[in-house]
């Protein structure tokens, strides 16, 4: 099969991705309705941010928290052939000699904050996943995800009822994305820690990550560091670069 | 002498129609090419020849991936306001007499047929649409709804998981997207090129509403790029009885 699909296509999207470029777009504007990889005018901009208003309201009024995703039966693991994607120039690794033990804080508005350390993670209840991944390229991937329910850590951490938002951050060179508090707390909402049964990879995100069948993929952050439980969401990598923020499957 | 052919809705939808489907296909094709193949990671698709190859860049529209999201998500409420106003005004008004199926479509299709292909001479009977345009606009509407349909579920698949399933999962319900996009080029083109080749009269008809009877295929006995032009004015014209008005 061709290669063209694997991560090289997003790597060649960050090449275009300015969005006041993209907003302000003048030279985009002749003729460009039809073809020609235009942009279309930049006078629609406004009318694209609206639009994206307004199917956010749509995507969580559609919104169920008892909404799983079965991956089909037939469906094969995607296994190695899974793509990993990255921002650093190379796979980001978690140096213990650099920055000490890995820890994942649990932070923000929560009244018992948290810093959990991956074998006091394993020590959480355990779900084993088999989830279909949608990317925001159209492929989709099958994997078995190994973790513990988000919710359950939000839970232990006894979230304030003034949260609205969730930020996942990472030691990916500042990658995040913020969630709608919802979307985190769905069932199917984990932060993972093993993938096919082994324990992740670092080119999957080690030592853990968010995965959730209910977020295009570039919402899933991965090398996890922090979660913070916040009053208002504020943004992410991909988002402020464009792409839309709410991202739901 | 110009007689009334399409309502006011009808010509406004139908260009409105022309524009959603521009911006839907184009932003679509550009949102395809940043995976341009059906198969799950990991497996391999049986049903599509061209796994892995881009579109041309010149067919699509959005610029990158996130902005012909953005107009893909934008178009669609255009596509289908306008799409539902449409059906309401064809079915309330009564349009849809002259749209859908009725028995003998099937022979009188294949008739429109032999004489397009020269193996008859005269034109067959019609009312508002030959049998093949009854077939194609009777059509249209049920492959947008397929992409409406199958749009739906690549967008909700979990959310919506029940549409995604009825279309065969995700995988399958993409492949459906793209099926009905194909059938909607493939009608538009064929449309548009019978327009310029059989009735150009039909243009001043979908926009100011006004269509020469006496100009119709029919009258002209035409078929594609033969006969385009009008009978001759009876006063001295030889073509008037070949082409004239019954």
């Amino acid at each position: 099969m061709s290669r063209l699909w694997l991560p090289r296509a997003h790597a060649a999207e960050r090449l275009g991705l300015d969005r006041r470029s993209f907003l302000a777009g003048g030279g985009a504007l002749a003729a460009s309705l039809l073809g020609c990889d235009s942009r279309g005018p930049a006078a629609a901009s406004g009318l694209l941010a609206r639009s994206e208003r307004w199917n956010e309201r749509l995507e969580r009024a559609l919104f169920r928290h008892d909404a799983m995703n079965v991956a089909p039966a037939r469906a094969r693991a995607a296994g190695p052939s899974f793509p990993s994607y990255f921002i650093s120039d190379e796979v980001p690794v978690w140096s213990e000699a650099e920055r000490g033990r890995w820890r994942l804080e649990v932070g923000g508005l929560v009244r018992r904050p948290a810093e959990l350390t991956l074998a006091e993670l394993m020590e959480l209840p355990r779900v084993d996943l088999r989830l279909e991944h949608f990317c925001v390229e159209g492929w989709s991937a099958v994997a078995v995800r190994t973790g513990v329910r988000l919710s359950e850590l939000a839970r232990r951490a006894g979230v304030s009822p003034d949260a609205r938002a969730v930020d996942f951050q990472s030691f990916d060179d500042g990658y995040h994305e913020s969630w709608d508090l919802e979307s985190a707390l769905h069932p199917q909402t984990l932060v993972v820690y093993g993938q096919d049964g082994q324990p992740l990879e670092p080119a999957f995100g080690a030592p853990a990550r968010v995965y959730s069948p209910v977020k295009l993929g570039y919402k899933n952050t991965k090398y996890l560091t922090r979660i913070l439980f916040l009053p208002a969401a504020n943004g992410g990598y991909w988002s402020d670069q464009g792409y839309e923020w709410y991202g739901g499957v | 002498m110009a007689t009334p052919r399409h309502h006011l809705v009808v010509r406004v939808t139908h260009w409105v129609n022309a524009l959603a489907l521009a911006l839907m296909i184009g932003s679509g094709l550009r949102i395809f090419n940043a995976y341009p193949a059906f198969a799950r990671q990991g497996e391999t698709f049986c049903c599509y020849p061209f796994e892995g190859r881009p579109i041309p860049a010149w067919l699509t529209f959005g610029g990158w991936l996130a902005g012909a999201r953005h107009w893909h998500f934008a178009a669609m409420w255009l596509l289908v306001a306008n799409g539902l106003v449409y059906l309401a005004f064809v079915y309330l008004h009564g349009e849809w007499r002259d749209l859908v199926p009725r028995r003998g479509l099937l022979r009188d299709a294949l008739e429109m047929t032999r004489f397009y292909l020269g193996l008859r001479k005269d034109h067959p009977r019609q009312g508002k649409h030959n049998a093949l345009q009854r077939f194609a606009y009777f059509v249209m509407p049920v492959f947008g709804a397929l992409a409406v349909v199958s749009g739906i579920a690549i967008w909700k698949p979990v959310q919506l998981a029940p549409i995604t399933a009825l279309l065969g999962g995700y995988v399958w319900a993409r492949y459906w997207h793209f099926v009905a996009m194909l059938a909607l080029v493939a009608l538009s083109a064929a449309h548009v090129f019978m327009v310029f080749a059989v009735d150009p009269y039909a243009l001043r008809a979908i926009v100011t509403g006004g269509y020469d009877e006496s100009k119709s295929p029919e009258a002209r006995n035409a078929r594609p790029f033969r006969r385009l032009r009008p009978p001759r004015p009876p006063a001295g014209a030889k073509d008037a009885a070949e082409g004239g008005p019954r």
